[in-house]
């Protein structure tokens, strides 16, 4: 699908050509390790390169020249994947051919050069007032979690359940940290990502793959990298507390569970394991949904998720707060269920052909393309979904029950409002 | 079957208005492996009185009954219909808006079988006392998830301040209160008198065959026997021109105050292409006075009003409709008295030209050609649109004409005071951290 070609030790740039698209898609990946520190200071890093840059020396002129650019998206994201943490610049312009003006996607491209090489520096720091900004931002961005109640208790369990590990670290950091960023320490984890950190570089679009390189490898002075940091240690330790109940003024009692399954993404079950998931509670013919929602009209959203960079599944549930006990047991009961074997011919089929349809869909956005290439291209350099849809075809129901006999429940987090909150 | 090509898009839309009167749109996708179809009926939480079909009195139903009636199109005496869906490698999905209630699926195979599963499971209503009391615990969970949503009652709360009498002020899903009261009896008078192929619309978009499809979809209405078709009488009531409420406050836990300022639309009966120039005059008026280029976003970013939750946005519909400027924000009453300021002023005095107007117009020709990548947003775009008699293609040559003084009417329709409305979320603590 995509055609890769180096243009530096540790930079690739991927490029698919296709006229599936009316816009062509640029990804710019910067990757460095998931610490809490590293995290705090590209989220700000993030905020601080998208707002303005020595071209364009305010939000205004630089939005403008975007509108004019046929409202060309351009965002700086920070995001975290197993222990990694990414620094995404994202670009879409619309193809030139659609357009009665050309010579478009030349000055996007330059755009983009200018939004990473070429910020909007004072004596060689960031200008002030805009780091200051950006810096706020972000402890505002952390503290809004609260605001959503499912984010935020999933954040509590992680945060309780797995202190330290990267699965609880967020791709923003922590107030703390984003706090002790100082405008210096910021200059120099923008030099550092620059110059050492892991960049891939996707483009999607009907544009030619050695155009596009030979542009970005003679326009973006991209330089060799050393050698990347060792990978961390990402063994997971049971947590403290197997039960945590907390409190806040709220109407809906959320349920999360968290369970070690313990296969990862890289081991040869993992295929079975996305299987066991689906069954037990991914889609809407799943067990969880056709019992606990369906059966008991216990809850409106029931569903299992599996994290496979470090082999956690979570269960989450919206429920009556007077429940909690029923929902884990019944939960706990459907996993028993697959434990033991039972599953129906029809729900292997059913799960094959979604996890299928799921893959196949998503290839049909230039994000996904990307996304699912940048997670894949670790298994297999020339990935292709074949790969995956032909290793779910083989697996039994004998596979699934004996992985579901490993997986462990290691932790119940319920939030609710209190006791004398009144109902309505 | 007509056929209609977009030239410049490169695109072809294929429909049929079939004899029972069901409208089908079939839009091929060259190079996609999904195909997505919605199964869509004029018919959302402000239909809530009307003259049954084949009734003279008129009837007014519980609140939340369109949304509630969505769930149960899907339990079947035989099963649920996801099971269905998933035996077929299609996900299904279903949404209630104001005007709308959309049954979907998405797939990358067998699509006849799943167009046909799509097809008959809404057009065969099974409702029973005891499948409908089942529900009731299942929605009222749904409710009470969004009632714990700032955001989702911080929407809701302006369009209560702005509508006095309308319907769109009920929340979609209703109250855990109002479902009590919903019967099978009721369902079965709401899917009658609404789910007439005639008061329904079936897109299809992705990777077809449009001959070869459209055939098919004829062949499994032909076998089915409807009513003639007849129209429908809604009822609503009279709205007065003025927001219902200036200004309200609601105390809920949130991490920073959560502020909306709203303007009502002056002009709630437009329609096609008259509806659709003034939608498009207004929100490019709005872009250039509140979005990121505006000089009111500058100083509100600069003095730290706002923060990276700040949205805008104005949208219409027959009957309703609301321009909303909103952000978490420590000053909402500052915030509030800058955005009605910004809008007193164009009033004012006009500020905007043609180099402006060039460059928002290009920037949305931008956002359009970046969403026709996406099969969700020509459906459900589309279908909007048909039943408020617009044609989603007409966007660019309509905002090709756009001249400047179409924006400065637009706006002065979405801009008077007493239009105006502001509501705010802030915890119960006096003091904000």
């Amino acid at each position: 699908m995509f055609e890769t070609n180096k243009i530096a030790q540790g930079v690739h740039v991927h490029v698919h050509q296709t006229t599936q698209f009316k816009t062509i898609n640029f990804s710019i990946r910067f990757k460095d390790r998931l610490t809490v520190k590293n995290a705090s200071e590209r989220a700000i890093l993030a905020n601080v390169l998208q707002h303005s840059n020595e071209m364009y020396p305010s939000h205004t002129a630089l939005r403008m020249v975007l509108d004019d650019l046929y409202g060309t998206s351009l965002y700086i994201d920070s995001t975290k994947r197993g222990d990694d943490h990414i620094l995404n610049l994202n670009v879409e312009t619309v193809n030139d051919q659609y357009l009665s003006d050309e010579g478009v996607l030349e000055k996007v491209m330059n755009l983009m050069y200018i939004v990473l090489f070429k910020p909007n520096f004072e004596n060689e720091l960031f200008k002030e007032s805009i780091f200051k900004r950006e810096q706020e931002s972000i402890v505002q961005r952390i503290e809004s979690v609260f605001d959503d109640k499912t984010r935020y208790a999933q954040q509590r369990m992680m945060e309780l359940g797995l202190p330290g590990h990267p699965a609880s670290i967020t791709s923003n950091g922590s107030i703390e940290q984003v706090k002790q960023v100082t405008n210096e320490s910021l200059v120099a984890a923008y030099h550092h990502m620059l110059e050492n950190n892991e960049v891939e570089i996707y483009v999607v679009g009907d544009v030619s793959p050695e155009v596009i390189s030979a542009h970005i490898r003679d326009y973006f002075h991209f330089t060799d990298r050393k050698e990347l940091p060792e990978k961390m240690e990402t063994q997971l330790q049971p947590p403290e507390q197997s039960r945590v109940l907390e409190y806040e003024d709220m109407k809906q009692g959320k349920l999360h569970m968290m369970f070690f399954t313990p296969v990862t993404f890289r081991d040869e079950d993992f295929p079975v394991m996305q299987l066991m998931n689906g069954i037990f509670g991914g889609y809407a013919h799943s067990k969880l949904f056709a019992n606990i929602r369906e059966k008991e009209s216990m809850a409106y959203y029931v569903s299992s998720s599996y994290a496979s960079q470090f082999g956690l599944m979570f269960v989450l549930a919206g429920i009556d707060r007077k429940l909690e006990e029923k929902a884990v047991s019944l939960i706990l009961g459907q996993l028993d269920e697959i434990k033991q074997g039972h599953i129906t011919d029809t729900e292997l089929d059913q799960t094959k052909a979604l996890l299928t349809n799921q893959l196949k869909e998503a290839l049909d956005s230039a994000r996904g393309q990307i996304d699912i290439y940048d997670q894949y291209m670790e298994l297999s350099e020339d990935f292709e979904p074949a790969y995956l849809i032909e290793r779910w075809e083989s697996v039994t129901k004998e596979q699934i029950a004996q992985a579901a006999n490993n997986i462990s429940l290691q932790m119940t987090y319920f939030l609710s409002g209190k006791e004398e909150a009144k109902d309505e | 079957m007509n056929k209609m090509e977009f030239n410049q898009l490169e695109e072809t839309l294929y429909h049929e208005q079939l004899p029972n009167g069901l409208t089908v749109y079939i839009l091929p996708k060259r190079g996609f492996s999904k195909t997505y179809a919605t199964f869509t009926t004029k018919y959302g939480s402000i239909d809530n009185h009307f003259v049954p079909l084949g009734e003279k009195q008129a009837v007014q139903v519980p609140d939340g009954i369109a949304h509630f009636l969505e769930h149960k199109m899907f339990e079947k005496e035989e099963g649920d219909i996801f099971q269905e869906f998933s035996k077929n490698g299609a996900s299904a999905n279903a949404f209630t808006s104001f005007t709308r209630t959309a049954y979907l699926f998405s797939a990358t195979g067998r699509i006849q079988e799943n167009v046909t599963t799509l097809l008959n499971f809404v057009q065969s209503p099974y409702f029973t006392e005891q499948t409908v009391e089942k529900e009731k615990g299942i929605i009222a969970q749904e409710i009470t998830m969004y009632d714990d949503q700032p955001d989702w009652r911080l929407y809701f709360g302006m369009i209560e301040n702005l509508y006095q009498n309308h319907p769109v002020k009920i929340d979609i899903a209703g109250t855990v209160e109002s479902i009590q009261h919903i019967t099978a009896e009721h369902l079965y008078t709401c899917y009658h008198t609404f789910y007439h192929p005639s008061n329904m619309a079936l897109f299809i978009v992705g990777n077809v065959e449009p001959d070869s499809m459209m055939q098919f979809v004829k062949d499994n209405q032909a076998a089915k026997t409807f009513d003639a078709p007849a129209p429908i009488e809604r009822i609503f009531p009279d709205e007065p021109k003025e927001a219902a409420v200036k200004e309200r406050t609601l105390e809920m836990a949130v991490q920073k105050p959560k502020v909306f300022v709203g303007v009502k639309p002056e002009r709630l009966d437009l329609h096609g292409p008259e509806m659709l120039k003034h939608e498009l005059s207004a929100q490019l008026a709005y872009e250039l006075l509140f979005g990121r280029t505006s000089n009111f976003y500058h100083e509100a970013y600069e003095n730290g009003w706002i923060d990276e939750s700040y949205s805008f946005d104005y949208s219409l519909e027959s009957g309703f409709g609301y321009a909303l400027i909103g952000t978490d924000t420590n000053h909402p009453e500052k915030f509030a008295e800058e955005v009605k300021k910004a809008i007193h002023q164009a009033v004012e005095k006009w500020p905007f030209g043609q180099e402006d107007l060039d460059r928002v117009r290009r920037k949305k020709i931008g956002f359009f050609m970046r969403a026709l990548n996406s099969p969700e947003y020509i459906a459900n775009q589309f279908t909007q649109y048909a039943f408020n008699g617009m044609n989603l293609f007409d966007v660019v040559p309509v905002l090709e004409q756009i001249e400047v003084a179409d924006l400065q009417n637009a706006f002065a329709l979405v801009s008077a005071e007493s239009q105006q409305s502001v509501f705010t979320i802030k915890s119960p603590e006096k003091e904000q951290a």
